[in-house]
């Protein structure tokens, strides 16, 4: 019975190999065996990789929402997740992240104050020649680099890239939002006299100084 | 050459119309010839502020829909002969005219005048697209109250999507006291936001409200320092450099208080 399925260790998740002439209702039996058993493989959030074309399309189905139902995300390509460093935590964001590995190296130049009422939406990363003014909205899927005033609203990794920024010449906006976090400016009013960067430090978004 | 201007804002109350009115008699009583035209289909205010309500025969709707040649709309200023006011209709809405019409009328218009000057309704609906459709230059009027600076940015904004990039600014109704005691956004905190050249800083003054219920402009008046501030405007639009008014010197009382508190 254990033969069946073969598990073996990969750099971004478990990769999962069958015994010659094993039906999918013996894997599957076979792998939830294993998961309730509370092995000690399957950790939530690991990504599990099964070869591609091993299953049919919805028996692939099938064992994807299994392991989601035990909290690991599933594969059938050999790729890293997502753009992250690979650290422990990388894989568990791996579900939001809709823009392609290219997409997110991008970066989308506007060469304009964005005014009260204008959005910026990208896929990529954006970096703003100007001022965001109070009501204007721009929404990144990588980080947001502004070379002016930021008093706006601001929303950097939107699809859950955790580690993208924002960084502004005067950061103090209205409301920023850095992948699923949000903090908002305090309620007395502020001025910002040199250049920040806000990130995701121990889940809480800093503003922390940087020069340029 | 004749320029087309189009006096916008975003928010109501702002003091649009009333500065359409004092640009317009100002650069009238320097000898240009002036059409002034109401784009506030059935909120039409502009006629009251000159006076000349009672001399109207035809209107703006009349003209772009082709029942009458846009001269026999045109209603003369009483007093400065160059000054002309093509009205708006009291009845229709704003969509009674479109932006295509107003291009139209004001290519036609162009050479008969050296300025003509739009007054735009508030808002960013279509009254405001067309009122925007043929000007040249955009004066944008704003007040240093928060909701009116946010507008205007908005405003900008639009009229930059629409390729105006010839954008000015009038902040109006400033109150040098409270801006001096901190209870008011100043030029500056305006400037930061918008970024835009600023044109004309108005003083608020009691003599505008008596104007406006006289059908007389300020700018007539000698002894109002909105007038006068509106008198700058005017030289500076025909391309003269002349200095922001200073505010006006405190009074007594509170110099001395200064000079005791620095003793």
């Amino acid at each position: 019975m254990g033969d069946i399925v073969t598990i073996k260790g990969l750099k971004y998740g478990l990769q999962l190999t069958f015994a010659k002439g094993a039906s999918f209702d013996d894997v599957q039996a076979n792998l939830l065996n294993k998961l309730q058993s509370g092995d000690g493989f399957f950790i939530r959030g690991t990504t599990v990789f099964v070869p591609k074309g091993y299953f049919a399309e919805e028996q692939n189905e099938t064992l994807r929402k299994m392991f989601h139902r035990h909290g690991m995300l599933f594969s059938t390509e050999l790729k890293r997740p997502n753009l992250a460093p690979p650290s422990r935590d990388t894989s568990t964001k791996a579900p939001k992240v809709k823009a392609s590995v290219e997409e997110t190296q991008k970066m989308m130049v506007i060469n304009h104050t964005v005014r009260g009422g204008q959005e910026i939406k990208a896929n990529c990363s954006v970096l703003i020649c100007g001022n965001v003014n109070p009501g204007a909205q721009v929404i990144a899927g990588g980080s947001i680099d502004i070379r002016g005033t930021c008093r706006g609203f601001v929303h950097a990794g939107a699809f859950g890239d955790k580690t993208a920024c924002v960084v502004a010449d005067r950061l103090m906006p209205a409301q920023i939002r850095i992948a699923d976090l949000i903090a908002r400016a305090p309620d007395e009013e502020f001025q910002a006299s040199q250049a920040e960067r806000a990130m995701i430090k121990d889940n809480q978004i800093i503003f922390e100084p940087v020069a340029r | 050459m004749s320029q087309i201007i189009v006096i916008t804002s975003g928010k109501g109350g702002v003091g649009k119309t009333t500065t359409t009115a004092n640009i317009g008699v100002g650069l009238a009583m320097r000898g240009n010839k002036v059409a002034l035209i109401d784009t506030d289909t059935g909120l039409r205010n502009l006629d009251l502020l000159l006076g000349l309500e009672n001399r109207i025969l035809y209107d703006l709707v009349d003209v772009t829909s082709g029942r009458v040649q846009y001269k026999k709309a045109l209603v003369r200023h009483k007093k400065y002969e160059n000054l002309f006011l093509l009205p708006t209709s009291q009845i229709k809405d704003k969509s009674a005219v479109n932006p295509e019409q107003l291009v139209k009328l004001c290519d036609e218009m162009k050479k008969d005048f050296d300025f003509i000057i739009i007054d735009c309704p508030a808002g960013i609906e279509q009254g405001f697209k067309t009122a925007i459709a043929a000007a040249d230059t955009a004066i944008v009027v704003t007040m240093p109250e928060i909701s009116a600076v946010r507008d205007a940015d908005k405003i900008i904004g639009e009229l930059g999507r629409a390729d105006k990039e010839n954008v000015k600014l009038i902040v109006n109704r400033i109150r040098p006291q409270m801006v001096e005691k901190g209870d008011m956004l100043d030029m500056g905190d305006i400037d930061e936001i918008l970024s835009v050249a600023c044109i004309g800083q108005i003083p608020d003054d009691e003599k505008v409200v008596v104007a406006t219920n006289r059908g007389e402009p300020a700018i007539t008046m000698s002894d109002s320092t909105a007038g006068q501030a509106y008198k700058n405007i005017v030289a500076r639009i025909c391309g003269e450099n002349v200095p922001f008014l200073k505010p006006q010197k405190e009074g007594f009382f509170a110099r001395l208080k200064k000079l005791f508190g620095l003793l």
